[in-house]
């Protein structure tokens, strides 16, 4: 395969050491800094953003509005989190509702950030679990059609998911299952992608090691759990930060699977914050919930950086 | 042909536990995919509230659709535009920051990670953050921007001509170290020597980036040009969060409506569920044929 399919991920880790360095004003020639120049000043547009975010994050509620911005926080405070001086019954301009004080839920923001948790757990877990079974069977069992299944899951990843979005959510409302965990997880689980992976790193496993076991007597489910997974663990590993990463931030099936505020995933929940909290006073607490949106997840992409490497190196783009 | 009366059952014997081993992911596939999609293709023929039984209507929906509906063309229209413009702009700009911080060194590595950093970051809070950034008021961080260069505070999300631009912005700014960290990956895998040999006929940078370079990176770029325009293609989140109204998805006078957004505004703000699976048939044919191009094109440089 030249080139991937369209739907496979390719992650990769950014700050990976690569072989060599090419060519183009290489090196650290006063020659080369000046052709980069461009892109040192684009670097000043990427981390402005993010430090806007966190400084709004830090301003209580009356340095919000302020013209011209402070640029450092003058009086720093953690009140967009949680306010004490708030009060629902004394109306304080100076004073508003921190993120975990904005919803009436048990545990407030606290209650999405743990929803978020169990699904992004769920779905990565589960749909790990059924895709390298299934690749093993495709890729180490002779059973007949397989290279059909295999075709049509392939061909599959062409479709944009948004085209099963209302025959979805008539099934989900028809389950019962609106509003509920396993709206969002099971209609998740196989993911086409992660199978094409996983088949294609299998391909690379000799068949001798699973003979071998055979012949031991082990059984099809044991080879499976006790060979093939740990075989699997560094594709594995590349697939379940594409999905976490994927899953933590899904949007579109959870606003329309999603009715009340408790079954909310964290973008959800930010989604309506931003539809009843227009002005300026209430950014700060929205920026703190973006700030817990987006921590985990860059704390998990530092943490596991380097196995995402792997997944460039092992997915179509090569070849 | 005498065990053929025997192989069903012996069949079963061999590959039960084959069988049993696909069917948690062939069931749910067929479940939430196969049987969804060919849904969908049914419910884009009928009309369809939600609650009464779908009523048949032949082709209607689609004949409303791109002869009668000023909003999905519209929302075409804007579609197109903006999916040129972002992936155009992106991939140049992915090009040349490959090329600027390729190395090994830890400023290169500082860069790329600086780059990225948006890939990983929740999407809806860096809408929310563009919003708050495109606050109408002097305070907010681009109209400060502004009056430093002497200019006055604009109504950034409320003028129509400028949506389009700002979310092409928002694009190129949140995807371009995706392309680079795939552009970074293609430019490693080119043998150091074809520089060398390029450098000993005398051939200048300019010459080597041109002759070697770029027809090497052929492959990588047809890969991030069409990702990039089936991702842009499908662009919801941005709408949704920093340009609709009250009571309009697509900002104002439908400057920024799409045709995700236009979908879930027919779908499950109206309810007309048959409508909004037309719609999502439109995006399949579209999508289905950029994949088609990024296969044929690619089998073409196989065989090259």
């Amino acid at each position: 395969m030249a080139v991937a399919p369209t739907t496979t991920p390719l992650v990769a880790d950014p700050a990976a050491a690569p072989r060599q360095a090419p060519a183009a004003g290489s090196g650290a020639t006063w020659r080369g800094h000046l052709l980069r120049l461009p892109f040192y000043l684009l670097s000043l547009t990427m981390i402005a953003p993010f430090y806007w975010m966190l400084i709004t994050v830090f301003k209580p509620v009356t340095e919000l509005n302020r013209q011209p911005p402070s640029f450092v926080p003058e009086h720093p405070t953690l009140s967009n989190f949680y306010d004490p001086g708030y009060s629902p019954t004394q109306v304080n301009p100076g004073h508003l509702q921190g993120i975990f004080q904005r919803f009436q839920v048990d545990f407030g923001f606290g209650r999405f950030m743990f929803n978020s948790l169990v699904i992004t757990v769920a779905i990565t877990v589960g749909s790990l679990l059924i895709a390298s079974l299934a690749a093993y069977v495709i890729t180490k069992h002779r059973v007949p059609g397989r290279r059909l299944i295999f075709l049509l899951i392939v061909a599959s990843m062409m479709v944009p998911w948004q085209t099963t979005l209302v025959p979805n959510y008539v099934i989900m409302r028809n389950l019962g299952w609106l509003d509920t965990y396993q709206g969002y997880i099971v209609p998740a689980l196989a993911k086409a992608f992660v199978l094409f992976f996983l088949v294609q790193f299998l391909h690379s496993v000799p068949d001798e090691l699973i003979q071998a076991a055979r012949v031991d007597g082990a059984g099809e489910w044991r080879i499976w759990w006790q060979i093939v997974l740990p075989l699997l663990r560094p594709a594995l590993a590349a697939m379940s930060i594409f999905i976490v990463l994927a899953e933590w931030n899904n949007f579109l099936w959870p606003l329309i699977i999603v009715q009340s505020d408790e079954m909310a995933n964290i973008p959800v929940a930010l989604a309506r914050l931003n539809t009843y909290f227009g002005g300026a006073q209430h950014q700060g607490a929205i920026m703190a919930g973006g700030l817990l949106a987006s921590l985990p997840s860059i704390a998990f992409f530092l943490a596991f950086q380097r196995y995402f490497t792997r997944g460039i190196v092992l997915s179509g783009l090569k070849g | 042909m005498a065990t053929h009366a025997a192989a069903p059952r012996q069949r079963w014997r061999r590959y039960g536990t084959s069988y049993l081993m696909l069917l948690p992911f062939l069931g749910l596939f067929a479940g939430f995919l196969v049987w969804p999609l060919a849904n969908s293709l049914y419910l884009s023929f009928t009309k369809f509230d939600g609650v009464n039984a779908p009523e048949f209507e032949g082709l209607e929906n689609f004949r409303r659709l791109l002869f009668d509906d000023d909003r999905f063309r519209h929302a075409l229209g804007n579609t197109f535009l903006y999916v040129v413009a972002s992936v155009g702009i992106g991939t140049l700009l992915s090009l040349g920051l490959a090329l600027a911080f390729s190395g090994s060194s830890w400023p290169h590595r500082i860069m790329r990670t600086i780059f990225f950093l948006p890939s990983v970051t929740s999407s809806i809070a860096l809408m929310l953050l563009w919003k708050w950034i495109f606050n109408p008021g002097d305070f907010g961080l681009a109209n400060t921007v502004m009056t430093w260069f002497g200019g006055r505070a604009v109504e950034w999300l409320a003028t129509p001509g400028l949506t389009i631009p700002i979310l092409v912005l928002m694009s190129v700014w949140g995807g371009m170290g995706y392309g680079m960290v795939l552009y970074v990956a293609g430019l490693n895998t080119i043998p150091q020597e074809y520089y060398e040999a390029a450098r000993i006929d005398g051939a200048t940078s300019w010459q080597q980036f041109r002759r070697v370079t770029l027809p090497l990176l052929r492959p990588v770029t047809t890969y991030v040009v069409v990702t990039g325009l089936i991702g842009a293609f499908q662009v919801f989140e941005a709408v949704y969060i920093v340009f609709r109204g009250t009571n309009n998805i697509g900002g104002v006078l439908d400057s920024g409506l799409m045709i995700v957004p236009y979908l879930y505004d027919q779908g499950f703000t109206h309810f007309k569920l048959g409508y909004a699976s037309a719609i999502a048939w439109v995006l399949f044919l579209i999508i289905f044929a950029l994949s088609m191009v990024n296969l044929r094109i690619g089998r073409a440089l196989k065989e090259l």
